[in-house]
């Protein structure tokens, strides 16, 4: 085939943005070769991933795209570049890809279909409404955690937020939520050892599947059963071009909505609470003003932690970009760590400023057709729990270093030891309401 | 000034609701609903903002 000569004719850039290494790195490490990519080589063509398992023999490479002029382009062409073929580095197999993509991993006009079942619950009308309850979440949370002293603020933070609301929002019972977090991480957690435990990495992400699906089966029956006011009710109730959705669509969105949900947001708080521990002056000006700045600061924050570091495009056709040539069938990967740092857009990015404005930060996507479902979601539940940790625990702060994940797609934040001065108890019972 | 909506391209995404809440909403079903009919030219500013923040390009101004 003559497109596949001319693919494979490419050579390759010199800079390593394909090996595990590279990822097993800390983001300050890879911005060193970002920069250099963004000076010089905007639109590079690499060699493929490297990882060990979802090797695929055709793969032949991918083009990096790490300006945020062009990641900002490439994300408002869905016409040119295409979400169906999947959207990590890896060629997952397709039973993967229809299992835990959602509509993430769709094009018009079915994505846009499928997305408009979701829109009214996650508009910032709607998160207003909810606001309340979200609030309500970080408090019971931090009520857990005020007498510790020490604690993982991961597992007792960070990952806990997400999760709460995510179920809440879905309509996932307390008994089935701790595990739906934890079988998230394999999304991308399944090169990394510390999760895997001896586990065979496509034998333990079909696990994964296989036990989320279970639950959405259960819920999809209760909810035919008994209607509830929950997105897993609307998604059994909906109808797509006069059809009902199958239980295995429901059960792909349902994949999706906890995947978005659960390992996006536990990020940005964590390494939100890391950049406020190394950024003591930048923590003294928000406390100064703390309901007035946060909004900013959280922008700022969500710039930081950049949660989803990388997607994939596919060319549906010979196209050009930046000056490149693009043949059909390429795989065209977006490096939103990358754009967030680019200095054509922000001054001194390297620093948190978290005063930030205009911050035209693309961690929740360029503005394209797939931008972030639940971006006023994550921006409430990032506020009410800083709000809430930096006014009750005003000392809290990450001791030493956190240990990071090795994947290319959450910027993920494995455990980080904080500590802090135990809160002073008003009353000995534990309270729902917490303190204000 | 009138906001139109071309419904075949309006995906919902709501990027408009998030510039303007006062003129946009996505209502319960899904769909986009222009709460002002008729908008002041005060407001010129916001609109050309949604339009051009829309990913699918399905706002337009009509004067």
């Amino acid at each position: 085939m003559t497109t596949a000569l001319t693919r494979a004719e490419r050579p390759y850039d010199p800079a390593d943005i394909s090996s595990l290494e590279f990822w097993s790195g800390t983001a300050k490490d890879r911005e060193k070769v970002f920069a250099e990519l963004r000076a010089h080589r905007p639109i590079s063509w690499h060699q493929p991933v490297t990882n060990g398992m979802f090797e695929d023999p055709n793969d032949q490479g991918f083009w990096a795209v790490v300006r945020h002029a062009d990641l900002v382009e490439v994300t408002r062409r869905p016409g040119d570049f295409l979400s169906g073929k999947g959207i990590t580095f890896e060629s997952l197999p397709p039973e993967a890809l229809d299992a835990a993509q959602g509509f993430i991993a769709m094009d018009p006009p079915r994505h846009t279909k499928i997305r408009r079942l979701m829109a009214a619950s996650f508009t910032p009308k709607q998160l207003a409404r909810i606001d309340a309850h979200i609030v309500a979440n970080s408090q019971r949370i931090v009520d857990d955690i005020a007498d510790k002293g020490e604690i993982d603020f991961v597992k007792d933070v960070a990952s806990l937020v997400p999760m709460n609301n995510i179920c809440d929002m879905v309509g996932i019972p307390e008994e089935h939520r701790h595990t739906v977090a934890y079988e998230s991480q394999f999304a991308d957690g399944w090169r990394d050892p510390r999760l895997l435990q001896g586990a065979d990495p496509s034998a333990r992400v079909f696990q994964t599947i296989a036990t989320v699906h279970g639950i959405a089966h259960e819920l999809i029956a209760a909810r035919r059963n008994k209607p509830e006011n929950d997105l897993m009710t609307a998604m059994v109730q909906a109808e797509v071009d006069g059809e009902r959705l199958t239980d295995d669509d429901i059960s792909s969105i349902f994949a999706l909505l906890i995947i978005a949900g659960n390992d996006t947001t536990r990020q940005s708080i964590a390494h939100g609470m890391k950049a406020l521990t190394d950024f003591p002056e930048q923590r003294a000006w928000l406390m100064e003003d703390l309901d007035g700045r946060l909004p900013m600061a959280v922008e700022e924050i969500i710039r930081w932690a950049t949660p989803i570091m990388t997607f994939r495009r596919t060319a549906a056709h010979d196209t050009e970009l930046g000056g490149q040539q693009i043949t059909e069938g390429d795989k065209v990967i977006m490096f939103y760590s990358s754009a967030n740092m680019d200095t054509e857009v922000f001054d001194h990015p390297e620093q948190l400023n978290l005063s930030r404005s205009p911050n035209k930060h693309v961690a929740f996507g360029g503005g394209g057709i797939h931008h972030c479902l639940g971006a006023q979601l994550a921006r409430r539940q990032i506020a009410a729990t800083f709000r809430e940790l930096l006014t009750r625990l005003p000392d809290i702060h990450v001791v030493g270093e956190p240990e990071l994940g090795n994947g290319n797609f959450f910027h993920t934040v494995m455990s980080m030891t904080t500590q802090f001065t135990p809160e002073q108890r008003v009353t000995p019972a534990k309270k729902s309401g917490g303190a204000r | 000034m009138k906001i139109v909506v071309d419904r075949s391209k309006c995906s919902s995404i709501g990027l408009c609701e998030a510039t303007a809440p006062d003129i946009f909403e996505i209502g319960p079903d899904g769909a986009l609903n222009i709460l002002i009919d008729e908008i002041g030219a005060d407001r010129r500013l916001d609109l050309e903002q949604a339009c051009e923040n829309c990913p699918t390009q399905a706002l337009s101004i009509e004067d």
